[in-house]
């Protein structure tokens, strides 16, 4: 398979988020892990940054949250403290804080809690397939890929259907707030500072903050304890209960970060199968289950980077990092690393070892909804492979504008039926 | 310091471990099945998850409160010696020390 970004020379700017409409720029990753793998970009007036591109670099600095901090932005961007203070959620802590409001979310997230679920998504894939597979050609981002995860999102939740779609909007409106398909309020193309200290910048954040607080309001008026919503809201075992701050907080980011991402997942799975049919053979015959999921992650990789910032001085490579200095973690080129995958441009199945970095592994900041998004994937995977005869491109695909979140926002597909 | 996993199918694996390092590392390093270690040993995860071998119980110390946490969201069943193997470092006082690997 061909790169995907044939109009990347290989200096792509990683701070325009015009980069990233042709997908990440894997020229540019390329090129930077071979000759400059500690990489320097001068950015905006004082803004500037490190970027770590290498997956065995990567591992090494995630664990060291010591010197490199997530509490002070996890996005390129700079914010104000008072920015920090207004949005922030547990993303952008460091332990021990970081794992005093995780804890309170683990158990709802957890292997165990989540493998309950499996009867539930298979029914809601039905729904899904049954209905989108009528049509012969369709947008399979629109149709498949932004329907599971939305549905899921409620089940989980205990919300009414009919608020889902606002919901999912609202989330997109967060968090790909540098695609004008999905806000008014394009971040980067903003004159005033209007939404500065709005969660991720965005009025859609305020809307959803309302909306959890009616939410938990509603919940505890009516004594409903269904729900993921109820079970983080049981005090913990110190007797300590999660604050009206951190919930919201945290819907925002069920709803944001938690939602959209398993939708690029699955997006990207379905464009691997459009260009390697014999995914579709392997998906129907082979025992490749165990493994799939995460090598369809892998391959989507949709947070692109996090941020940190170093809180001493670093020296790695030859160079110096300093005390204050922004870094860029690129799970995005580490996951096309040729030193920790063989033929990293391949969609493997049954890729073993596997170790992507598509949820932050090896760090205290592992993606705590790592185990729904594996699952949501298995079982939409195992459904649409005994459904599809075939399934091809038909037409160009779309990436959203984001130099944060990868992923195909528009997925033209031709299948035929089993 | 030498340690040894049993797994699952009974079958038993044995490795020899740098001072320092922890459980969860060197099952890591040696392709034990069923210690993966999601979130690098900072206690985010809980897929590091042994059972301490009765007679060691006593040296591996006791899980601390974060530990204690994330031990009840663990994939298998919590027992009597159940630690995340991430927080037992290699020692000259735990030479020997077996780990009981969880079946999935």
């Amino acid at each position: 398979m061909t790169v995907w970004t044939p109009t990347d020379d290989g200096n792509a700017d990683l701070t325009s988020h015009d980069t990233f409409i042709n997908g990440a720029p894997h020229n540019t990753f390329a090129r930077l892990r071979r000759d400059d793998p500690l990489h320097w970009t001068a950015y905006d007036d004082g803004q500037d940054f490190w970027s770590v591109t290498r997956h065995a670099d990567i591992t090494e600095m995630n664990r060291n949250f010591a010197v490199f901090s997530s509490a002070r932005g996890i996005r390129m961007e700079d914010q104000t403290h008072e920015e920090y203070l207004a949005r922030r959620t547990f993303q952008e802590t460091d332990p021990p804080e970081h794992m005093m409001t995780r804890i309170k979310v683990a158990k709802a997230f957890s292997k165990p809690v989540i493998a309950q679920f499996e009867q539930d998504i298979r029914t809601l894939c039905d729904e899904i397939l049954d209905e989108t597979l009528e049509q012969d050609s369709f947008d399979a981002t629109k149709d498949i890929a932004r329907q599971l995860p939305m549905r899921m999102l409620g089940r989980i939740l205990g919300l009414p259907d009919e608020d889902l779609p606002w919901l999912v909007e609202k989330g997109d409106a967060l968090i790909a707030n540098t695609d004008p398909d999905f806000t008014e309020h394009v971040l980067d193309r903003m004159t005033t500072d209007e939404f500065r200290m709005m969660p991720f910048n965005s009025p859609a954040g305020a809307e959803l903050f309302v909306y959890a607080k009616d939410l938990m309001a509603r919940k505890e008026a009516s004594g409903d304890t269904s729900g993921v919503l109820s079970l983080i809201r049981e005090p913990a075992k110190d007797g300590s209960t999660i604050t009206e701050e951190e919930f919201r907080n945290f819907f925002c980011l069920l709803v944001a970060a938690g939602n959209d991402t398993t939708r690029y997942s699955i997006a990207a799975g379905l464009q691997a199968m459009c260009h390697q049919p014999e995914l579709l053979e392997q998906m129907k015959t082979g025992d490749i289950w165990d493994t799939a999921p995460d090598e369809i992650i892998r391959w989507a990789t949709p947070a692109l980077y996090f941020r940190r910032t170093a809180t001493q001085d670093y020296e790695m490579h030859g160079k110096t990092i300093r005390e204050g200095d922004k870094v860029l973690f690129w799970w995005s080129s580490a996951n096309r690393d040729e030193a920790a995958f063989d033929d990293p441009f391949r969609v493997k199945l049954d890729r073993s070892p596997n170790k992507h970095l598509s949820f932050g592994q090896g760090g205290p900041h592992v993606c705590l909804g790592m185990w729904l998004a594996r699952l949501e994937v298995r079982v939409l995977f195992q459904e649409l492979a005994k459904r599809l005869a075939s399934i091809e491109p038909d037409g160009p695909h779309e990436f959203l504008r984001s130099n944060f979140v990868g992923g195909i926002k528009k997925l033209p597909v031709r299948i035929r039926r089993a | 310091m030498k340690v040894t996993w049993i797994l699952p199918d009974g079958s038993e694996k044995s490795a020899s471990v740098e001072n320092g390092m922890n459980m969860m590392q060197a099952a890591v390093a040696h392709d034990v099945p069923g210690i993966v270690g999601e979130c690098g040993g900072t206690l985010s995860c809980a897929t590091c998850h042994v059972y301490v071998a009765d007679d060691w119980q006593g040296k591996t110390g006791v899980a601390d409160e974060f530990e204690d946490a994330m031990l009840d969201v663990a994939e298998a069943e919590r027992r009597e010696g159940s630690r995340l193997s991430c927080q037992i470092e290699a020692s000259d006082a735990l030479d020997g020390l077996v780990l009981i690997v969880p079946q999935a």
